[in-house]
């Protein structure tokens, strides 16, 4: 449990660090994205619960933050990052049987795959929601920027976060051992 | 399947059911009270950016000076980083008394706030300012600096609000152009082929003879903005096939703006 409450304040504390980073002006204005890639590691280190709850406490907290209110009504319903997170995070968990054996390198470049697909999603609902799907070179910048950037940042993450759970004990593997 | 596992995704369906039922006012509320949550967090890494920065302009001029002479360095070192220091409140200074200098020649009642964080959202323009509900801030408040529209508030919360910028597609304000009966929509683009965001005034007639330079000013229609704000200047115009569209390049720098401020009403 010490580790899930270490993951949920490492969720938070993303969410505040990258509103203060500026987005990258050489890749067309990609933005820093360190919550998706703490949620996929929560996604692998945790069981199936640990996964939904991380997904969950993500998702609302980015909508509650990002979702925008138009005259009566809001753009995009405030819960369907919720939804995306977990889909992706479900997908990373399959990837579990090769993290418990201590490999992570691909890991991190899906991390950096699944942040793309989080901003291509958001992308998508808003073209929707807006009209005209336009798709031009810069908005394919901005979308795989994002997930280059993540991929990057990826290792040093969970390298961080795996120290962590030996640190206070926790143990990658809980078909054996459970949660702490 | 464990049971543990079935009993959180029924859990967790549950939830994320409630929270996408939730209508249009209640989603607000929740957001205004996420806002306050959020807001100490904020504010502390705001003053945190602050001191970072400073600290780091005067790490170069350290730098500097070890390179121009390397006999003084230490008391140099003292003086450039005092020097740093002095113009830094300088032009924190001059920066601040223009701002003063713009509240009291205002037609409006305005009331000043400082930008404490930018949206990390890949699609949306806003930034977050320290004025809150408790300083009288409102939804839907215009929000400007001495050079021009900046945009107009959305989520309120108790001492944070989120500011919708000009160049955010959704954020919608009725313009004329000088010097002509032209009168249009701006709007934020969605993709900006700079780094620099771009805004267009749309919905013009197909002979508007708008010429690059020509400048652009909310017309208060609609009742949100307050007329002859500065909004923008013409870069180009295109003809479409119903209207004709114009690029502008906005009056005010959205992506270094600091101090901002909130029309609240009329003097």
């Amino acid at each position: 449990m010490i580790f899930f409450a270490i993951l949920v304040a490492g969720l938070f504390s993303s969410l505040v660090v990258q509103e203060f980073i500026p987005p990258l002006a050489w890749l067309f204005g990609a933005r820093v994205l360190i919550m998706p890639v703490i949620m996929f590691y929560g996604a692998l280190a945790l069981p199936s619960w640990g996964m939904l709850a991380t997904a969950f406490i993500s998702g609302f907290m980015w909508d509650a933050l990002t979702v925008q209110p138009l005259e009566s009504s809001v753009e995009i319903s405030l819960g369907w990052s919720i939804l995306l997170y977990a889909a992706l995070g479900a997908i990373m968990s399959g990837f579990r049987p090769l993290f418990q054996r201590g490999r992570w390198e691909i890991h991190c470049l899906f991390s950096g795959l699944f942040t793309s697909v989080i901003v291509l999603a958001e992308y998508l609902m808003i073209t929707i929601r807006r009209g005209g799907l336009i798709f031009p070179n810069e908005i394919w910048w901005k979308i795989g920027g994002a997930g280059i950037v993540a991929a990057l940042l990826a290792p040093i993450f969970y390298f961080s976060l795996n120290w962590i759970a030996s640190l206070v004990g926790y143990e990658i593997n809980p078909e054996e051992k459970g949660i702490n | 399947m464990r049971r543990t596992n079935i009993v959180a995704l029924v859990v967790f369906l549950i939830a994320v059911g409630i929270i996408l039922a939730l209508n249009p006012r209640n989603t607000i509320k929740v957001q205004s009270a996420f806002l306050g949550m959020i807001s100490p967090f904020f504010r502390t890494g705001s003053s945190l950016q602050v001191r970072i920065s400073t600290y780091r302009t005067a790490l170069k001029s350290l730098g500097q000076l070890e390179q121009d002479n390397k006999i003084l360095v230490t008391q140099n070192r003292e003086l450039k980083t005092i020097n740093q220091t002095l113009r830094d409140l300088e032009q924190e200074n001059n920066r601040l008394r223009r701002a003063i200098g713009y509240e009291e020649r205002s037609v409006f009642q305005l009331i000043p706030a400082r930008i404490i964080a930018r949206d990390s959202g890949s699609w949306w323009n806003t930034v977050k300012i320290d004025r809150g509900f408790d300083d009288g801030i409102d939804p839907d408040m215009p929000v400007l600096t001495e050079d021009g529209l900046v945009g107009k508030t959305t989520t309120v919360s108790k001492n944070v609000s989120t500011v919708l910028l000009i160049a955010d597609e959704n954020c919608k304000v009725a313009a004329s152009v000088e010097g002509t009966r032209e009168q249009g929509i701006v709007r934020g683009e969605r993709t900006s082929t700079t780094s620099m965001p771009e805004i267009s005034l749309n919905f013009l007639s197909k002979t508007a003879d708008l010429k690059a330079g020509q400048k652009v000013y909310t017309s208060g229609v609609g009742g949100v903005y307050p007329s002859g704000v500065a909004i923008g200047v013409v870069k180009d115009f295109k003809v479409r096939e119903l209207d004709g569209k114009a690029t502008l390049i906005p009056s005010v720098d959205l992506t270094t703006l600091q101090d901002v401020f909130i029309v609240v009403g009329k003097k």
